[in-house]
């Protein structure tokens, strides 16, 4: 081919190039939009399907609720306006708000609570996720009743402590009947109509979910768009360009970045997930090494002085964090407890004290811990630290890391993971129970330790139908039990990091929902 | 002849499909209870049973896996646990936006490929030459997942010449018949499509830039190449007509096989570029183990693999008439 030749070739090439690239006009959102960017989309539009936070985060604006668990952990009310419980406790009756409609325009009175309860709970449905799966055993839901067009009851088989029960009916978003059963399942788990200050627009499944004000003159914002942008740094290069307003999840390497872009910053807040290292007491690994040392609750008051959380958190989290004096989250937690300081020095005096002095090559004893990958904010790298902490006092650790949703999480389940594991769970602000429901009771299925201390649940059952203050004495009562004989190797709550646009004046909530009511214009 | 082949091959990619299915249905359930994955952070242990049971996995899996070929036989591809619509159609709603990819990456790759490699064969040991090979040599090396992170840093948030990730439909509204739609889409499709594509097919252009080069390179040292030049033919027509048509063969083959190499590579891109193509539904799918989900991709893409290997075949033996269908 001739010089002339590859100089056309050539030529016509970049001339391809130059025009599919041309100059893009990037969509930033305009004034009355905002683009929150989401690394899930949402499974399905089924209210009473709601299995994973980007459901719950879309859903908190479609739906309402009988009361609103504000950010502030505050029960407040919301489409009822006030409630009483019956002698037994088992009975609860909330009124409704007058002139209370759906999105199609039908009335929202009592007999739509009801459906709404009656609806989740059919087995014919088979519904999963938090309302059947979570919210109705833990209340003990038993049906619900129309007093009158206001006044539902709803009647459960227990009594329970009352923000507890409150804060989970909360969690159940309220639909309305009549175009409810018109549709199958397949549809309405794609058209929903809602009861909430925003109305579905459109969902493209991957891509994004549009919703709309109900009233363009209440919130700040008439149109919210949840695009789905899975991977982090995408993510972040985004609301970097200013294409999305809201980013959850900002991975901590690139903080600095999103900070020094002048066009966003990032909110760093202290979540409500408790990670913790379990102790697990299960028969399972009654062989293991390092099982029966941490029978000895002396042990496990030691270990607690071994790890150095605020550099955990400093050096691998990327933000400052405080240490966790209980599983309960603060302010609900109790006061007079102090969290663990790192004190190696008193965690091997202590170790010597139980029995289990250094031998000749410096171990004291060996166990495993297990933990997983890809699951928490930097999860294998904290577990590796542990290990090395624990390590460091004469506790040999051996890591095994594994896949969250193949190998961990199932094992999780089953309490087939120790005799040390890492691990975190979800909790709230606004009740103390909540966050320890996950000891219950022995055989719960979230206390994945097997943990039996008969004073922590001889205290907890006679929490049911106390009075606040009682409630508290107990809840502080029991908080002392857990912290002198720990089932958990107490760490932190885990924070969350949350890109936010300079253009628009929101805050970050602790709970991990991405709820934007209150959210404007920054001025 | 060509008739009977192609039964007989119809025939053997049933086969095919039940064995993929077979396999990817054991794997799995093999990673694991499935349940887990779809009950509350807090369920108890009778709602584990529960929730096990209204999704069926109580059932022995031979039983879970014949109830399943049933419902395949029928047409039935069951319903998504997790999206709770009927699995074939989540797939076949995200298939034009995966297809947009590939078919864009396979034309890169081709259409990029043979001049270059042309020009580089008929180049062969100047800079320009080694230019191409070294460019090659990088384009097979670069982890995927990286260019388009370097990509979307670059050319998207540096430049502000294109936009960092999303989605205009192009193929949907065509096979729907909205052409109007198609056509003013295709501007934004063509900005949106540039980085994906490019990351998705510039392993294979490097790989089809060298095949073309040494393709080439083979036939224009072959004496019928030296008899055309004697003849007194331009170099342009001594190139075209008589070296490309016959290097053409391993090219054609490698092209067509290259669609299902696309097809199966797009997954880092559309997770990359927030694509909302099947092969993140796949992966997604996968994770959270929504098994009727993955089998009905798993069937869709066995039939497009087979159907184009047939398709190559036959491709094959129109360009080559020595080459018989057996």
């Amino acid at each position: 081919m001739s010089g002339r030749s590859r100089l056309v070739v050539l030529v016509s090439l970049l001339a391809l190039l130059a025009t599919a690239f041309g100059v893009y006009a990037q969509t930033t959102p305009d004034e009355n939009t905002l683009v929150i960017g989401q690394s899930v989309d949402v499974g399905s539009l089924e209210p009473s399907l709601v299995g994973s936070r980007a459901e719950a985060n879309i859903f908190g604006h479609l739906y309402g609720t009988l009361f609103d668990i504000t950010a502030d952990g505050t029960l407040a009310p919301y489409l009822a306006n006030s409630y009483s419980i019956s002698e037994d406790g088992t009975e609860w009756t909330f009124t409704l708000n007058e002139g209370l409609t759906c999105h199609d325009g039908e009335a929202l009175t009592a007999e739509d609570v009801v459906y709404t309860f009656q609806r989740a709970a059919n087995p014919e449905n088979a519904f999963t996720g938090n309302t059947v799966g979570f919210v109705f055993p833990s209340v003990g839901y038993v049906d619900a009743r129309a007093e009158n067009d206001l006044e539902v009851t709803i009647i459960t088989d227990r009594a329970q402590s009352e923000p507890l029960r409150l804060g989970l009916l909360s969690e159940v978003y309220l639909h309305c009947k009549d175009y409810y059963e018109s549709l199958t399942l397949e549809e309405a788990a794609e058209s929903p109509v809602g009861s909430g200050p925003y109305r579905f627009v459109e969902w493209v499944r991957d891509d994004y979910v549009a919703i709309e004000a109900v009233d363009p003159s209440a919130p700040s914002f008439d149109r919210i768009v949840w695009r789905v942008i899975p991977e982090a740094s995408t993510r972040v290069a985004e609301l970097i360009a200013g294409n999305v307003d809201i980013v959850a999840n900002v991975p901590p390497d690139q903080v600095a970045a999103v900070d020094a872009s002048g066009v966003a910053a990032v909110q760093a807040v202290q979540g409500t997930r408790r990670m913790y290292v379990g102790f697990q007491f299960g028969e399972a690994f009654a062989d293991s090494p390092g099982y029966d040392a941490i029978q000895n609750t002396a042990v496990r008051v030691a270990l607690q002085y071994a790890i150095d959380v605020p550099t955990i958190c400093s050096s691998l989290l990327g933000t400052e964090c405080t240490r966790a004096s209980s599983m309960v989250n603060p302010p609900n937690d109790n006061p007079n407890l102090t969290p663990y300081p790192y004190d190696p020095a008193m965690a091997e005096q202590l170790l010597d004290e139980a029995g289990y002095p250094r031998n000749a090559d410096g171990v004291r004893f060996e166990i495993t811990l297990m933990g997983p990958r890809g699951r928490y904010l930097n999860d294998a790298n904290v577990v590796q630290a542990i290990g090395q902490y624990l390590t460091d006092i004469g506790v040999q650790t051996t890591v095994e890391i594994l896949d969250w949703s193949s190998d961990y999480l199932p094992r999780v389940r089953e309490k087939n993971v120790g005799p040390i594991f890492f691990l975190g769970t979800g909790g709230s602000t606004w009740s103390a129970l909540y966050d320890m429901a996950d000891l219950s009771a022995p055989d719960a299925g979230t206390n994945y330790t097997n943990w039996n201390n008969s004073e922590w649940f001889e205290l907890w059952d006679s929490t049911a139908g106390t009075t606040p203050e009682e409630e508290r004495e107990l809840i502080n009562q029991m908080l002392e039990v857990f912290y002198n004989d720990p089932p958990w190797l107490l760490l932190y709550f885990q924070p969350d990091f949350y890109g936010v646009s300079n253009r628009v004046a929101w805050q970050a909530r602790r709970d991990e929902q991405v709820i934007v009511l209150d959210a404007s214009l920054a001025e | 002849m060509m008739t009977a082949y192609i039964i007989r091959r119809l025939l053997q990619s049933v086969i095919v499909i039940i064995g993929v299915t077979l396999l990817s249905f054991l794997t799995l359930h093999l990673a694991g209870d499935p349940t887990y994955l779809y009950v509350s952070e807090r369920a108890s242990e009778q709602e584990i049973i529960d929730t096990r049971q209204k999704l069926g996995f109580d059932r022995p899996l031979p039983v879970q896996y014949i109830d399943y070929i049933g419902g395949v036989l029928t047409g039935d591809f069951g319903t998504s646990l997790r999206a709770r619509q009927p699995a074939m159609e989540l797939v076949m709603e995200r298939l034009p936006a995966t297809l947009e990819l590939t078919l864009f990456a396979m034309a890169i790759s081709t259409v990029i490929a043979i001049p270059i490699g042309i020009l580089a064969a008929i180049n062969r040991g100047t800079p320009f030459d080694g230019g191409i090979m070294l460019f090659a040599m990088f384009g097979q090396s670069i982890p995927s997942f990286w260019l388009g992170i370097m990509l979307i840093l670059s050319v998207g948030l540096g430049l502000r010449a294109l936009p960092i990730s999303g989605h205009v439909p192009l193929l949907e509204p065509l096979f729907a018949g909205d052409f109007q739609t198609a056509f003013a889409n295709s501007g934004d499709a063509l900005r949106y499509l540039i980085m994906p594509g490019i990351t998705v097919g510039v392993f294979s252009l490097s790989r089809n830039a060298r095949l073309v080069r040494s393709a080439m390179l083979e036939v224009l040292s072959q004496e019928y190449v030296t008899t055309a030049r004697s003849k007194g033919l331009r170099e342009q027509v001594v190139i075209v007509r008589h070296a490309l048509r016959n290097a053409l063969i391993p090219i054609v083959t490698m092209i067509g096989l290259e669609f299902g190499f696309l097809l199966s590579g797009v997954v880092v891109a559309e997770t990359v570029f927030s694509w909302p193509g099947v092969g993140r539904l796949v992966f997604n799918a996968i994770t959270q183990r929504d098994i009727p989900v993955v089998q009905a991709s798993v069937v869709l893409f066995s039939f497009l693999f087979v159907g184009l290997n047939l398709l190559i075949d036959i491709i094959y033996a129109q360009l080559d008439p020595r080459i018989r269908l057996r």
